[in-house]
C-alpha cells in the first residue's frame, strides 16, 4: 500500500511539473511574407535565444497567398496569434470583424509613440483603436534616372507643368517617360492618384477616397483625361496596360526609362538587379499643392484578439521586439523603411531617408487601401477603359460613383 | 449470408473512396449551396444574413462583369471543345501513320501537357510581350511598327490567352485518340479501300463511329476544363485588359477573396457547376446509351 502511495505521489509530482513547464513556455503561430524571410528569420531566432519561454513558428507566404490563407483563418476562426497585414481596407477587414486585440492602452502605458513614427501609428489606427504594432512606413515618390536627365539637360520639375515638359523632352529623344504598367492596376494607380491630388487638392482627394464627394468630379475627369492624353502621346511603354510591374520596374533598372513611383523597397531591388541605387534620384510629384503629400501606406503585425491572455501578451512582446529601434539598426540592410522614429539609414538603401522626410512632411493612404476593394476594383477597370478608349473620362468617372453608390447600400 | 456478403462486396470496396468524397467534395459543395443563398463577408465573427436568390439576381441583372464572364466563359468552353477535338483527332490521325519521325512529334505534342499552368502562362505571356518573340518574328517581316500589343488589345487579348491554351491542352486529348484509333482494327479499312471508299469516307464511316467511346471521354474532360479555366487567365492578364478577359473562376476569386462576397463567389460556384451539370450529365447517358446500342 506504502510503495503505491509512493509510486501515486511521484506520477503526481511529475504532472504537475510538467503543467508548471507547460504553462511557462508559450508557443505562437506567425504568419508573415516569405520574401522577408532573410531578415524575420534570424530577428525571429534573436528574440528565442532572449525568450527561451516563447517558441514562435513563422510561416512565411507570397503576397497573394497570405491575404487568401488569413481570409480562409478567418472564416474558420482560426487565425495565428499575430500577422503581417498592410493598412487600409486590407487590415481593417480584420479589424471590422472583432479579430484583432486593440492595442491602444497598451501603447499608451509603454509610450509607443515615442517609438513608432506618428503616421504609422495613425495609419494603424481604425476607429480610433489601434490595432496593429506598426512595422514598416512606405512612402511613394517619383524616381528618375540621374545620369539620363543631365545629358538631356532636364532639371528636377518644381511643377506640374515643369513635369509635363520634361515628358516632351523625354520623348522626343527617344526615351519612354512614364515607366509604368497596367496588369492588376495597382502601379499605375501611383500615377492616377498623384493626379488626382493635383486636380482635385489634398482635402478634394481626401474626401474623394472617403466616399463623401462624387466621383463624377471635375477633378476625377481632368485625371482620366490626362492619363489619356499621355498615353496617346506614347509617353507610356508600348502595351503597357496589360504589362506586369516586375516587367516594366526590371526595365527600368537598366535604364532607358524616364519617371517611376516607387516605394522604399526599390534600393533593394535595385540592388538584387545588379544596379546602383544611388543612379537615381528621388523627388516628390510636382502637385503643385500645398502641402506636397507623398502617397504611403503602413504595414503592422495585427494580433489576434481570440488568443489566451498569455499569448497574447507573447504576441505584443514579438511584435515589439521585430520592430524595435534595435532590431531595426541591427538589419537596417534589409530591413527597409522602418516605423520607428529616428530609425537608421542603410548605406544600401540611400533613398529611404529621404523618402521618410518626405512622408513626414504630409501623406495620404494609398488609393487601393484607402478605397473599398470593390471601388478598387471599379477604378482599375475604369482608368484600363478609358485608356484603351473604350469609355470617355467622364463615363469612366460615373462608372466609379456607381461602384461607390452600390457599396453605400450595402 | 455469402449472398448477403456477395452482395455489399462491391460496396464495401467503394465505401473508402465514397467517404473521401462525401467529406473533401459533397458536404463542403452543400455548404458552398447553401452559402450562395446568405451575404456573408467570410469572418467567422461576421453575421451571416440570408438574402435567398439576391446573390443569384444581382449577377444577372447588376454585375457587368459577370455577364461578361460568363459570355467569355461560355466562348472559351464551344471554342476548346471544336478546336481542341478537332486539332486532337486530325494529330492523332497523322501521327498514327507510319511515317519518320513519329515518336518525336507524339513527344512534342505532348509536351506541354507536363508543364504546371503557371509555367506556361508566363512563358506565353513573354511571348506575347510587345517586344517578345511573336512580335520579333513579325518585325522579321517589316511589320515591326504595326505589331499588337496582343494582351493590351480588349479585341486581342482573350484570343491570345485562348491560343495558349490550345498548345497547352492539346497533349492529352491527342493521346486519349492515339490510344482509341490503336484499337481500331484493320479490316474494315481494307475492305473499305476494296469497295472504294475514299480517305475521307473512311474516316468518316469508319474511324470516327469507332472512335465514338473515345470521344464522349475527350469532349467531356475538354468542356470540363474549358468550364474552369483559371491559371492562364489569372497569370497571364489578371482577367484585364478592362476586365475583358474575366471568365467565371477568375471572377469567383475576385468576389470571394478580395471583395469579401462570399455569398456572391458560392453562386457563382454553383452557376458553374449547375450549368456543367445541364450538358455533361445528358450528354455522357446518351453518348454511353448510344455506344451501349
Amino acid at each position: 500500500m506504502r510503495k503505491v502511495l509512493v509510486v501515486l505521489a511521484t506520477l503526481g509530482l511529475i504532472a504537475g511539473l510538467n503543467t508548471v513547464s507547460a504553462q511557462a513556455k508559450v508557443k505562437l503561430a506567425f504568419w508573415g511574407l516569405s520574401d522577408q524571410n532573410s531578415f524575420i528569420t534570424p530577428i525571429l531566432a534573436d528574440f528565442q535565444k532572449a525568450n527561451p519561454d516563447i517558441t514562435v513558428e513563422f510561416t512565411g507566404y507570397s503576397i497573394d497567398a497570405l491575404k487568401e490563407s488569413l481570409k480562409v483563418a478567418a472564416a474558420a476562426n482560426s487565425l495565428p496569434d499575430l500577422w503581417f497585414t498592410w493598412g487600409g481596407s486590407l487590415g481593417s477587414f480584420y479589424v471590422e470583424n472583432g479579430m484583432t486585440a486593440d492595442l491602444t492602452a497598451t501603447a499608451k502605458a509603454e509610450g509607443w509613440g515615442s517609438t513608432y513614427n506618428k503616421a504609422a501609428l495613425s495609419l494603424s489606427t481604425y476607429g480610433g483603436k489601434l490595432s496593429g504594432v506598426p512595422y514598416h512606413l512606405n512612402a511613394m515618390t517619383t524616381f528618375y534616372p540621374k545620369a539620363l536627365f543631365a545629358k538631356l539637360n532636364i532639371k528636377e520639375p518644381k511643377t506640374f507643368a515643369e513635369f509635363e515638359a520634361s515628358l516632351k523632352v523625354l520623348k522626343a529623344n527617344k526615351v519612354t517617360p512614364l515607366a509604368f504598367a497596367g496588369k492588376n492596376g495597382w502601379h499605375l494607380m501611383r500615377l492616377t492618384e498623384v493626379l488626382l491630388e493635383h486636380f482635385a487638392g489634398p482635402a478634394g482627394h481626401d474626401d474623394l477616397n472617403a466616399l463623401k464627394t462624387s466621383w463624377k468630379s471635375p477633378a476625377v475627369v481632368k485625371t482620366f483625361a490626362k492619363l489619356k492624353e499621355w498615353a496617346d502621346l506614347g509617353y507610356f511603354p508600348k502595351g503597357f496596360v496589360a504589362l506586369d510591374p516586375q516587367e516594366v520596374e526590371t526595365g527600368y533598372e537598366a535604364g532607358g526609362m524616364g519617371y517611376i513611383i516607387e516605394g522604399p523597397w526599390y534600393d533593394g531591388s535595385m540592388v538584387s538587379g545588379g544596379f546602383d541605387p544611388l543612379s537615381l534620384n528621388v523627388f516628390p510629384f510636382p502637385t503643385d499643392q500645398k502641402p506636397v503629400r507623398m502617397s504611403s501606406f503602413a504595414e503592422m503585425f495585427q494580433i489576434s484578439a481570440q488568443s489566451k491572455d498569455a499569448q497574447r501578451a507573447a504576441a505584443i512582446k514579438v511584435a515589439k521586439f521585430v520592430t524595435g529601434p534595435e532590431t531595426v539598426a541591427k538589419y537596417i540592410d534589409a530591413y527597409g523603411s522602418s516605423a520607428v522614429v529616428g530609425a537608421p539609414t542603410s548605406a544600401k538603401a540611400p533613398h529611404v531617408k529621404p523618402m521618410a522626410d518626405l512622408v513626414g512632411q504630409g501623406n495620404f493612404l494609398v488609393g487601393d487601401q484607402a478605397l473599398p476593394q470593390e471601388v478598387v476594383q471599379k477604378l482599375f477597370e475604369a482608368t484600363d477603359k478609358v485608356l484603351l478608349k473604350v469609355w470617355t473620362p467622364d463615363q469612366g468617372a460615373a462608372a466609379i460613383q456607381t461602384a461607390v453608390d452600390s457599396y453605400k447600400k450595402k | 449470408m455469402t449472398h448477403r456478403f456477395r452482395v455489399l462486396k462491391p460496396w464495401l470496396f467503394l465505401f473508402p473512396a465514397a467517404v473521401i468524397y462525401l467529406i473533401v467534395i459533397l458536404v463542403p459543395s452543400l455548404y458552398t449551396l447553401g452559402l450562395s443563398f446568405f451575404t456573408w463577408n467570410g469572418a467567422a465573427t461576421a453575421q451571416i444574413t440570408f438574402v435567398g436568390w439576391d446573390n443569384y439576381i444581382k449577377l444577372f441583372t447588376e454585375d457587368t462583369v459577370f455577364q461578361l464572364a460568363l459570355t467569355n466563359t461560355f466562348l472559351w468552353t464551344v471554342g476548346s471543345v471544336l478546336v481542341l477535338t478537332s486539332l486532337a483527332l486530325l494529330l492523332a490521325v497523322v501521327l498514327n501513320r507510319q511515317l519518320k519521325g513519329r515518336t518525336f512529334f507524339r513527344s512534342v505534342f505532348y509536351f506541354p501537357t507536363i508543364l504546371s499552368g503557371i509555367v506556361v502562362a508566363f512563358t506565353w505571356r513573354w511571348m506575347f510581350h510587345p517586344e517578345g518573340v511573336i512580335n520579333g518574328f513579325l518585325s522579321l517581316f517589316g511589320l515591326g511598327d504595326a505589331a499588337p500589343s496582343w494582351l493590351a488589345d480588349p479585341s486581342l487579348a482573350f484570343g491570345s490567352v485562348f491560343v495558349t491554351s490550345l498548345w497547352f491542352g492539346i497533349g492529352q486529348p491527342l493521346v486519349l485518340f492515339l490510344a482509341g484509333l490503336q484499337t481500331i482494327p484493320k479490316d474494315p479499312y481494307e475492305a473499305a479501300i476494296i469497295d472504294g471508299a475514299t480517305p475521307w469516307q473512311q474516316f468518316a464511316k469508319i474511324t470516327l463511329p469507332m472512335l465514338r467511346e473515345t470521344l464522349i471521354i475527350v469532349l467531356a474532360t475538354i468542356f470540363i476544363g474549358g468550364m474552369r479555366v483559371y491559371d492562364l487567365i489569372f497569370a497571364m492578364t489578371g482577367g484585364g485588359p478592362a476586365e475583358t478577359t474575366q471568365v467565371l473562376a477568375s471572377w469567383m476569386y475576385y468576389q470571394t477573396f478580395q471583395f469579401n462576397h462570399v455569398g456572391v463567389g458560392s453562386a457563382i460556384s454553383w452557376l458553374l457547376v449547375a450549368i456543367s451539370m445541364v450538358v455533361i450529365v445528358p450528354y455522357v447517358r446518351f453518348s454511353t446509351r448510344q455506344a451501349e446500342q
